[in-house]
Parts: C-alpha cells; sequence; structure tokens
C-alpha cells in the first residue's frame, strides 16, 4: 500500500499557541479521507501542514516517502513537483481567486509551473469546459456568484491534475444544488488514484464523500472510523461539537441525546 | 465601480478602437494625450478635440456617456478654478466692472486650460472604455512595465472590490445599529476604528493570498500569458497617431 | 490634491516622471532585496486599502469632512520604499481607471503623494516616537502629526509647482499656457484647504488607526519598528533630502549673485543698475575687464543658467542661486550614500505561519472574515 501522507507525532504551534498537538496518521494514496471538527479544531491548520505552506514545529510529516520540510521545498524542481501533486482548495474563495479574470485564473497555476503557452491554453480550455465555466472565463471575480467562485477555485487547482486534493470547507456557504455538484465531483474520484482529504463540520455529506473519518478536537484526533462507525456515535459527535444536544421534556422528565439525523433513534421509556 | 461596468459593455462593441490591437490603443491615444499638453494653440487643442470626438463616436462609445462623465464635470470643476484666472491674470483688459477688468490674457489662459484637461479627459476616457482592464495591463507589460508592478497593478484593482464592500457593509451594520444621532467625535471614532478594522483584515487577507499563491508554484516571479499580435493594420493605426499627433503640435507651437 | 492633464506643462511633467521614475526604481530594488515575493500582495492590499480610505469622509471637528490619504499609516505599517510603491499604485489605477488625475501628472501626483509623503510622513513618525514604548501615546501623536505634516508636504510641493508653470511657461502676449496662477496665489489657495481639512482628516485617520492598532495588532507595530532605530547620520539625510527638495525655490530668488556675472553681464547696459544695487551702491566698471574678457571663452556651459533650452525663462531675472548649485552638487556626492542607508535594514515581518489567526477583535465584534 502506497502511502500518500504519513504523520508522526506532528505539532504545530502558532505564535505560541499549539494548533496541533502530536497528531499521527497514515494516509494511502486513493483514500478519501475526511477530517471532522468544529471551528477551531486544528483541520485548516492540518491541511496547511499537508501542503506544505507551514511545517511542523516537532514531529515528522512525510508525503509519498519522503520528508516535506521548508528545505526540501527550497529547491525548484522538488517545489514544483510537490506543487503540482498535490493542491488545496481555500476555504476562502476571495483569497484563491486573485487573478483579474477566471481565464486567468486557473492559467495562473500552469503558468507558474513553466508548462508551455499551447499546453496551458489547451488545458484551461479542457477545464473550464469540464466544470462548465466556459462561458464566464472573461468575468472578473466581483462579478461571480458564491458557487461560480467556489468552482472557479477547484477549476485552478484541478487543472494541474494534482494526485492528492485537499479541500478546506468545499461545501460551506453554497446553495444546496451548487452543494451537490460539488459533492458529485468528489464521489467521481472514489476507486481512482486520487487522494482527496476533505475538512467540514457537515455531517449530511460525510457519507458520501469519505471512506475513512477522522474526528479532531483541539489540534488531535479523538477518533477515527468508517462514517459508519463515527456518525452513529452520538456522544463523540457531542463531545467534538459536531452536533447540538437536543432536549425535549415529557412531563417533567426532560430527555437529552445529540441531534442526529437519521443515524440513530432513540427509543425511551418513559412514565407519565 | 459603476464605471467597471460601462467599460465591459463597451470594450464589446465594434468599433473602431476595439479593432485595434491594445498597445496600438495605449500608445496611439497616450500620444495624443502628450501632444494636447505640448500644443500652445487653441485651435490646435480644439482640432484634438474634435479627433478625439470623432474617435469615441468611430468607436461607439456614448455620446451621453462622455458628456456626463467628462465634460460635464471637467468644465465645472475646472471653470471654477480657471474662473479667477479672467480677472487676476494681467494683460489687455477687454471688459471691467467694479473693480474688476477680465484680461483678454486671462480669458485665454482660461480656454487653454479647460480645453486641455477636457481634450485630456476624453482620450483617456475612450482608453479606458474601449479597452478591458487586463488589456491595459497585459500591454503595460509588453511596454516594459516590470512584471512585478503588473501583477501588483492586477490584484489591487481585484481586491480594491472586496474591500469597498466589505467597507460597507461594516459602515452598514454600524448605521442599522445606531440609534439617535451619533456626535461627530464619537463618529469620528467610528470611522478610524472602522479603518482599523478594515487594514487588519487587510493585512490578514494579503498573508492569505500569498499562501495560496505559493500553493500553486508561486516562487518569486510572475509570469503572464501575453498573446497580443500585430497586424497591418495596427502599424496603420500606430502611424496614423503618431502624424495626427505631431501635425497638431507642429500647428500648435 | 490629484493634479489633472493639463495644469503642468510638459517640462515639468517630464522632470517629475523622471523622479518618480527613478524613486520606483529604487523602491522595486529595494523591496526585492528585503521581503521577495511575499511583498506582493502586501503591497497590493495595502494599495486597495488606501484606495478605499481616500474615499471615506472623514467627520472632523466643527461639523466639516475631509478626505485623507492614509500616507502615514502607509509608511508608518510597511515602511516608506513600500509606501511609495503602495500609493503609486493607488494613485495609477484612480488615474487610469477613475480618471482621478492625469496620466501626463501621474508622475508629479505620484512624487508629490507617494514619495515625498511617506517620506516626509515616516521621518516626521520616527523622529518624534523616537525609541518610545510601541504601545505608548507618544506613538499615536507623532503618527498623527506625521500625517498632518506629510499631507501638507505633498500639497505644499504641488502649489509650487502649480505656482511656477505661468512664471516660466507663458506665450508672448503673457498668457499663462499652463496653471495660471503664479504662487502668490497658488500657495495660499491651495494650503488653506489642507492646512485645515485635509491636514485634519490624515491626522485623525493615522492617530486612530495607530491607536486601534497599538490596542488589537501591536506585533504588526512592533514588526514594523523591528528595523533599526535611526540614527543621527539617518536624521541629516533626512534634513538634506528636504533641502534638496526645496531648491527649485531657489530659481525664483530676484537679483543676481553677487561676484557670478559673466562677461556679457558686464557688458550689457540693462544689467548695470542691478550690479550696482547688489553692489553697495558702488558703479560697476564702464567697460569689461581684459582678463574677464579673455578668460571668459575658455568654457562654454551645456546648460548655462542650469536651465535646459526649452525652458525659457523670464529674461530679467537671472538664474544663478547659489542654492540649486548647492542642490546639484550634493546629488552628485551624497545621493547614492543617501539612498543606501536610508532603507539599507533588513526586515521580516510577515510569516507564512498563520492559521486560525484570530480575527482581529473590533470592540463591537466584528469577525466577518472576507
Amino acid at each position: 500500500m502506497n502511502l500518500a501522507f504519513e504523520l508522526k507525532n506532528v505539532k504545530f504551534d502558532y505564535e505560541g499557541i499549539p494548533a496541533v498537538q502530536g497528531l499521527s496518521m497514515q494516509i494511502a494514496q486513493g483514500e478519501r479521507i475526511v477530517l471532522l471538527g468544529a471551528n477551531g479544531s486544528g483541520k485548516s491548520t492540518l491541511l496547511r501542514l499537508l501542503d506544505g505552506l507551514c511545517f511542523p514545529t516537532a514531529g515528522s510529516l512525510e508525503f509519498a516517502g519522503r520528508q516535506l520540510t521548508e528545505k526540501s521545498l527550497q529547491n525548484e524542481t522538488s517545489a514544483f513537483e510537490f506543487r503540482r501533486r498535490v493542491g488545496l482548495v481555500f476555504q476562502n474563495p476571495d483569497v484563491q481567486l486573485f487573478n483579474p479574470t477566471v481565464f486567468d485564473e486557473v492559467a495562473y497555476g500552469p503558468l507558474q509551473l513553466g508548462w508551455s503557452r499551447e499546453e496551458v491554453l489547451r488545458r484551461v480550455d479542457e477545464m473550464l469546459a469540464f466544470m462548465s465555466l466556459a462561458n464566464i472565463k472573461d468575468r472578473p471575480p466581483f462579478r461571480l456568484s458564491g458557487g461560480e467562485k467556489k468552482k472557479v477555485a477547484l477549476a485552478s487547482v484541478l487543472v494541474l491534475d494534482p494526485e492528492v486534493l485537499l479541500l478546506d470547507e468545499p461545501t460551506a456557504t453554497l446553495d444546496p444544488r451548487s452543494q451537490s455538484q460539488i459533492v458529485d465531483l468528489i464521489q467521481q474520484w472514489k476507486g481512482t488514484a486520487k487522494t482527496v482529504i476533505t475538512a467540514t463540520h457537515q455531517l449530511e455529506i460525510v457519507e458520501d464523500i469519505a471512506d475513512r473519518l477522522f474526528v479532531l478536537e483541539a489540534g488531535s484526533v479523538i477518533a477515527s472510523g468508517t462514517p459508519h462507525e463515527i456518525l452513529s456515535n452520538g456522544e463523540l459527535l457531542l463531545r467534538a461539537n459536531l452536533v447540538h444536544a437536543h432536549r425535549h421534556s415529557h412531563g417533567g422528565v426532560v430527555h437529552s441525546h445529540p441531534h442526529l439525523h437519521g443515524h440513530s433513534h432513540h427509543d425511551h421509556d418513559h412514565e407519565h | 465601480m459603476a464605471k467597471a461596468l460601462v467599460s465591459e459593455r463597451t470594450a464589446a462593441k465594434p468599433g473602431l478602437l476595439q479593432a485595434l490591437d491594445p498597445r496600438v490603443r495605449l500608445i496611439g491615444l497616450l500620444v495624443l494625450v502628450i501632444s494636447v499638453i505640448l500644443c500652445r494653440r487653441l485651435e490646435a487643442i480644439a482640432a484634438l478635440w474634435l479627433l478625439a470626438v470623432v474617435i469615441a463616436i468611430a468607436s461607439r462609445v456614448s455620446m451621453a456617456t462622455l458628456a456626463l462623465r467628462v465634460w460635464l464635470l471637467v468644465f465645472v470643476f475646472t471653470g471654477l478654478i480657471a474662473f479667477p484666472a479672467i480677472f487676476l491674470t494681467p494683460g489687455d483688459a477687454i471688459l471691467s466692472f467694479a473693480n474688476l477688468s477680465a484680461s483678454a490674457q486671462g480669458l485665454r489662459t482660461a480656454a487653454l486650460l479647460i480645453l486641455r484637461v477636457e481634450t485630456a479627459a476624453t482620450l483617456t476616457t475612450i482608453l479606458v472604455l474601449c479597452t478591458p482592464w487586463t488589456h491595459i495591463l497585459k500591454s503595460l507589460r509588453n511596454l516594459g512595465v516590470p512584471v512585478e508592478v503588473i501583477a501588483i497593478l492586477a490584484m489591487t484593482h481585484r481586491y480594491i472590490f472586496l474591500l469597498v464592500d466589505t467597507a460597507s457593509q461594516m459602515f452598514e451594520a454600524r448605521q442599522s445599529r445606531a440609534i439617535g444621532r451619533v456626535n461627530t467625535s464619537e463618529q469620528r471614532n467610528l470611522t478610524s476604528r472602522t479603518a482599523g478594522v478594515l487594514l487588519g483584515k487587510s493585512i490578514e487577507l494579503s498573508h492569505e493570498v500569498y499562501a495560496a499563491m505559493v500553493s500553486r508554484g508561486f516562487r518569486g516571479e510572475v509570469r503572464l500569458l501575453t498573446d497580443f499580435r500585430m497586424r497591418f493594420r495596427d502599424y496603420c493605426a500606430l502611424a496614423i497617431f503618431f502624424c495626427a499627433a505631431g501635425f497638431a503640435v507642429w500647428m500648435g507651437r | 490634491m490629484h493634479i489633472p492633464d493639463g495644469y503642468l506643462s510638459p517640462s515639468t511633467c517630464a522632470t517629475l516622471y523622471a523622479a518618480a521614475c527613478a524613486s520606483w526604481y529604487a523602491a522595486l530594488k529595494r523591496i526585492k532585496r528585503s521581503i521577495g515575493g511575499r511583498t506582493i500582495p502586501l503591497i497590493s492590499v495595502f494599495a486597495a486599502f488606501c484606495f478605499v480610505v481616500m474615499m471615506f469622509n472623514i467627520p472632523l471637528p466643527g461639523g466639516t469632512t475631509g478626505h485623507a490619504v492614509g500616507v502615514a499609516v502607509a509608511a508608518i505599517v510597511l515602511g516608506p520604499w513600500a509606501s511609495v510603491l503602495a500609493l503609486s499604485i493607488t494613485i495609477t489605477i484612480q488615474a487610469l481607471f477613475f480618471g482621478d488625475g492625469g496620466i501626463t501628472t501621474l508622475g508629479a501626483n505620484c512624487f508629490n503623494m507617494a514619495v515625498v509623503g511617506s517620506f516626509v510622513a515616516y521621518g516626521v513618525y520616527r523622529l518624534i516616537a523616537a525609541r518610545s514604548d510601541v504601545s505608548s501615546q507618544r506613538r499615536t501623536i507623532a503618527a498623527a502629526i506625521a500625517g498632518y505634516v506629510a499631507i501638507n508636504a505633498s500639497a505644499l510641493l504641488a502649489s509650487v509647482e502649480f505656482g511656477i508653470q505661468p512664471l516660466l511657461f507663458h506665450d508672448s502676449t503673457g498668457t499663462p499656457l499652463y496653471a495660471p496662477y503664479p504662487l502668490r496665489v497658488a500657495i495660499p489657495a491651495m494650503m488653506i484647504g489642507h492646512l485645515t481639512f485635509a491636514g485634519l482628516a490624515e491626522a485623525v485617520l493615522s492617530a486612530g488607526m495607530i491607536a486601534y492598532l497599538q490596542h488589537a495588532n501591536v506585533g504588526l507595530l512592533r514588526q514594523s519598528q523591528s528595523a533599526s532605530a535611526s540614527t543621527s547620520t539617518s536624521r541629516l539625510w533626512w534634513v538634506i533630502a528636504v533641502l534638496m527638495l526645496l531648491t527649485p525655490l531657489g530659481i525664483l530668488a530676484a537679483g543676481t549673485a553677487w561676484g557670478e556675472w559673466t562677461a556679457r553681464d558686464l557688458a550689457n547696459s540693462h544689467a548695470s543698475p542691478v550690479i550696482e544695487a547688489a553692489s553697495k551702491s558702488q558703479l560697476p566698471p564702464g567697460s569689461v575687464p581684459a582678463g574677464i574678457e579673455r578668460l571668459s571663452t575658455i568654457w562654454t556651459a551645456p546648460f548655462p543658467a542650469y536651465a535646459p533650452t526649452f525652458i525659457k525663462l523670464p529674461s530679467d531675472i537671472r538664474c544663478r542661486p547659489c542654492l540649486v548649485s548647492a542642490c546639484v552638487r550634493c546629488c552628485r556626492w551624497q545621493a547614492p550614500p543617501f539612498f543606501a542607508s536610508a532603507g539599507s535594514r533588513t526586515r521580516e515581518p510577515y510569516q507564512l505561519h498563520r492559521e486560525n489567526a484570530q480575527p482581529l477583535r473590533a470592540s463591537d465584534g466584528e469577525s466577518a472574515r472576507i
């Protein structure tokens, strides 16, 4: 089994505050992983560590069997290779859309990596057609809707055909139709060699897009397993602040249980 | 912000300027602006203004837009500035009432100023209306402006809209929470604090954008895709621009 | 303060463009050396920020409002060189895209506001804040004064540029060809508005923002101050820089510099009263002394009277200002070390490792991320 990523006891501090604490995990190639956690649980930090945008203050992080450190990315060839093989779609698309038009945005990655002009034009046109963005390719980012922005952000990363795709809250703030479009896309990669690691706190989409789940809280993994295992564990989800507790009372007796959708039935005997 | 929309509409129309290479448009109109500044005679500047109007009509630029956005505004503002000069400039008096006398030189100088500003503003506006912003940037790149400057220009332009939106949202949020009148010193505080928060967000944004750039392979060098090709008619147009400018300067010396 | 096309003559525009280009070149070199690619998004966002600031209407004491530029904030947080670039970008976009300010006068506008404004703001701030604690009130006051002085310096420069137009550029009938008001009108007209509204607005904004940063993001201020404290030599350079900027005023000095007359001047009957007046009423010799006559033809200067031939000077003012000559000598020998020392610190203020960075806590709870 080829490992895409291997983390051993990774720690990351930001200005003295620990954001990731003693994290260890193995992610195989072709797996679809979901990092489940509330805001502030460290999942965005973890994605950045995996994308080589920041580096662990302790512990080791390996990508495809090689250590990922600041030094290893200093050499231009290895840096370009890494950037092509791993792509991160940021949570806030405005951050990722910094070029004047949609076309320029999608062409940015290939241009930076030094592809030839013809290659760049060809791949960009293909990607725009694939994501149905061809009719807005000359539009500036401030004239795009939320869903369009997310699609452009995704396209600008996919155009490089990365082996590993890191998605930070891909469906947050999207309307249902755009949300299902993104989910469909991720489902397409099931069984392919593409490794997809998604960070989200939206439980509804998790079953469709994950082979394995990691639940994070305060920078550590508190549980891991298949979607079914995790999603039926109400107490765990409550603890990780992924669901709220639902209370109702009958005749003076208060019942409290995690508010889950269709994953557990709550039978309770009550006396009147 | 509305100006941005008008630009896209006009830039898509099939007109004279739109048919030319953006670099030719940029150089040609700039050369004309420079000749406006070099001319010393009213007649030559007026001729250049007429030329600008002709180009505008041929490029399907709406006269209403030009009249409202450029001519009226310039006339009012520059007119206000230039008006006292009619009386203050020493020279041959042609009209006097009270203690003030209008001199011929004063009239001429006011006319020169207003006409110059009008013509230059018309030419610049036509350029911007007929050329998408990205083409202007890429033409500048072709003409030797350093690539980092182009990258900064592009990014700044893009983020101006974002920050303006954020700022107006912040102001609206404050308005909706204010009850009764707010006195000026509180308003002052509010404005500085809004500006402060905006600054913080701006800096935050810049860090994130840098991360996004690095994530897609940025290593300090900016690479752009430029795909302009000069055709025969572009060279002709360029020659015509230079001739017109040169003629005007010669006539107006 | 954005000068439109048509107010300044071609030679004024060209000179100021040259000055601006030199500054841009120096700034780019410096930025590349110190921080590298990170500065691109930082300068862009700051330039966008200054653009938005210029749109704010700042309420002032007395019920009026004014517009600020943000030059002091930019200079303090980014440092003078990056601030030059950021503001120049803002001014360029305003000119190209929004028609605020001309294209031929872009060099002038950038020089006045971005270059002079940034350096004056930075210099004044460092002078007043000196080594005081980053969160002290002295810094806030320093920022306010820096903003006020910088705006007025820019305005003064612009008004001088306006004011010398009718003097230097008019046609044969005396009609001014460009800006029509002489210095004695242009300077008060522009300065009144800036000494009051605009200057105050800038002071209020600068103070407010530095105070806010002290409260919400002291780290940022600390990082920008981690550059070496200004030494006494760099203060000297600032003084010289200010003097250099003021030297064009020498062109306007009436009369002559004593003892610097050429053979032609001595032979000129119109010049005799002037020479007499300058010489404590001693009459000059009736004819040119033989020695002066003989040696006067040894060397012909390419720029007689410190002006290229395309600038036609009014013939009744002889242009041999001592200040200008001092300026030229200064420039030749001291400009390179000046530019080198003023920005030779390295800074690494902006780390990449930021994650879940706490949104800056506005006191009324705004934390919407953009």
